[in-house]
């Protein structure tokens, strides 16, 4: 995959070349401040970005809007924004133009370098990676709607609101895909939503409704 | 005209409830010369003998005030020592003096202008009434002030002198009212110079609170840093030093060890963020108060109705955290305790202050003597200088009100 990388501290940017680079992937380019993300996209047109949401010069969310602003102008690119802490309207912000293709994590996560080059994968596909943390805190302010699942089903929900497929729901709990699929099917039917197939329009559904 | 009447009515009622304070200060005034020759005597006793004259004196500041709409505070500072210290400290204090002042201006011009207001309603039909009198005895009929010796003086002079009696009545009185109110606000309020020294007293105690408040949240971050985030990344660094040394020879262990390691790491990542968060909110550096605010309602179990229009304009790092902290810790307690549906947050500035009201449409009953929540926005509110104030009477929500002074 052609990568490009917006981070301002030198360690990290490196640490993320070279563990882009390990897994075979190729950053064709690496911007340091908010100015420069959104040239670096419209030249090269990457495969899916990884960005930090506080650049330079402000140091405020420059990143995070660069990253809005890059998804009006190249509609579907994947984005994968890190935060060194993570918050609910920063995540609906990024998710308002769609939820393909988009990833909002915790800058931790990289730590857990396999996760991680599975969330940006999962991203650059069209999927959504969604941090933990970030559907632990939708979850908790919408608490009321949600009595009404067995813990069991919010834990399903959870995961899937973070973008994983069945499948991976399935080996993250030691279930059946089967029981997963009627998890969320119970799931669905005690919020009222429709059942859709596609990742993503699961979690986008989620939202809307965790938002509402 | 009506209403003039009903003015000039409850002028007249006014002046006469003066009356009670202005008599007992006519019969007051004769003491304080005795008292004053008496002093060298009496200093232990005039504590004693001060404190009727300043019940007197509240009892006009609570009726003055009353008329006038607005609160005239007492201006007396606690005195402390022996009795006779204490005495000559009121010896000394111009709030002693002023009341004395007062006691003589109000026991003369409260009684005239009551007993004239009074006399005036008998007055104006009896002075409409001379025409009669003259012609049933016309030797020397005679009003207040004018004599009756002729037909045509008869027939206007009482007329004449109703109107003027009608014109004070209607006019002079409410005047008086105001007058009388003023004059007791003027002598009776605290003087520029004592509510500036009560003002630095104020602020030296705030000061100390902010000074103290500040400490120990110096000491709390050292703490959480030191303690926790410091301790952890010892202990996964020291996992790591351990994993280079059995490398070689285990490296199942060294691997068991780097995941131990990393697990440090991370807890030492989450620790740190919390303590962050607890000096000052990302989210507000990132997005000013207001869309700080406006993220701290999205995450609200209850629909939160925003209007913090008045939070955009940048206030000093400090207020801001401290509003943050206020509405973050008010929706708290609004989500936890209220039992409310929906609630409001508003954020006005003012020149030099920002107003916040959270209001929500609870169970009420709010009692900011307990509850830590209320407490910590108390003292969060004090060190800036600020003021506080909970309105929650029982099945009718709890309003919310702060006011931070922001030095511009």
């Amino acid at each position: 995959m052609r990568i490009v990388i917006a981070e301002d501290n030198v360690l990290l940017r490196e640490g993320l070349v070279m563990l882009l680079t390990s897994d075979g992937h190729d950053v064709v380019a690496v911007a340091d401040d908010g100015p420069g993300v959104l040239p670096a996209l419209l030249e090269h047109r990457p495969d899916a970005a990884v960005l930090d949401v506080r650049l330079p010069p402000g140091f405020k969310d420059e990143g995070l809007r660069a990253a809005v602003e890059a998804r009006r102008e190249l509609p579907g690119l994947p984005l994968l924004v890190l935060s060194q802490y993570v918050e609910e309207t920063y995540a609906a912000e990024l998710l308002a133009g769609g939820a393909e293709g988009v990833g909002y994590l915790l800058k931790d996560r990289v730590s857990r370098v396999d996760e991680f080059l599975d969330a940006l994968s999962r991203v650059a596909a069209g999927g959504t990676a969604l941090d933990p943390e970030v559907v632990s805190q939708l979850m908790t302010a919408r608490q009321d709607p949600l009595s009404a699942l067995t813990p069991r089903e919010r834990e399903v929900l959870g995961l899937m609101a973070q973008g994983l497929d069945n499948g991976t729901i399935a080996t993250t709990l030691v279930i059946t895909e089967r029981s997963v699929s009627k998890h969320i099917g119970a799931v669905f039917a005690k919020l009222g939503l429709p059942p859709t197939d596609g990742g993503h329009r699961r979690v986008l559904a989620v939202l809307a409704y965790l938002n509402a | 005209m009506n209403g003039l009447l009903r003015s000039g009515a409850s002028g007249t009622l006014r002046l006469a409830a003066a009356l009670r304070t202005a008599l007992p200060a006519l019969f007051g005034l004769p003491l304080v010369p005795l008292v004053l020759v008496l002093v060298p005597i009496l200093l232990p006793w005039l504590p004693e003998a001060v404190r009727p004259l300043r019940a007197l004196a509240n009892a006009e500041r609570r009726r003055a005030g009353a008329l006038l709409g607005r609160e005239i505070p007492e201006p007396y500072r606690p005195a402390r020592g022996t009795s006779a210290a204490r005495g000559l400290v009121l010896l000394r204090s111009p709030d002693t003096w002023r009341d004395v002042a007062w006691t003589a201006a109000h026991g003369i011009t409260g009684l005239f202008a009551g007993v004239v207001a009074i006399g005036l309603w008998p007055a104006i039909p009896f002075s409409l009434s001379l025409p009669l009198w003259w012609w049933a005895a016309p030797e020397g009929s005679q009003s207040a002030f004018i004599t009756i010796d002729s037909w045509p003086r008869a027939l206007t002079m009482p007329f004449v002198q109703a109107a003027v009696y009608v014109f004070l009545l209607l006019w002079l009185v409410p005047r008086a009212v105001r007058w009388q109110a003023r004059l007791a606000e003027t002598l009776l309020r605290p003087t520029r110079r004592t509510s500036l020294s009560e003002r630095v007293e104020e602020l030296t105690e705030t000061r100390a609170g902010a000074l103290e408040a500040h400490g120990a949240e110096l000491r709390r971050i050292e703490r959480d840093l030191h303690d926790g985030t410091q301790a952890q990344l010892v202990a996964a660094a020291l996992r790591l030093g351990l994993a280079d040394r059995r490398f070689e020879a285990d490296p199942d262990a060294a691997r068991a060890l780097f995941l131990e390691a990393r697990e440090g790491v991370e807890e030492a990542l989450a620790q740190l963020r919390s303590v962050v968060r607890g000096i000052y909110p990302p989210i507000l550096s990132d997005r000013g108060l207001g869309g700080a605010l406006r993220a701290l309602a999205g995450g609200q179990p209850i629909p939160i109705e925003m209007d913090v229009s008045g939070a955009d304009a940048r206030a000093p790092a400090a207020v801001e955290a401290a509003a943050y902290f206020v509405v973050a810790e008010a929706l708290t307690n609004v989500a936890k305790h209220s039992g409310a549906r929906r609630a409001s947050v508003t954020v006005r500035r003012a020149a030099d202050r920002m107003a916040i009201v959270v209001r929500d449409d609870g169970k009420g009953g709010a009692d900011p003597s307990r509850g830590s929540g209320l407490a910590g926005i108390r003292r969060r509110v004090a060190a800036l200088d600020g003021a506080v104030r909970v309105h929650s009477p029982d099945g009718e929500g709890t309003t919310l009100d702060v006011d931070l002074p922001c030095g511009s």
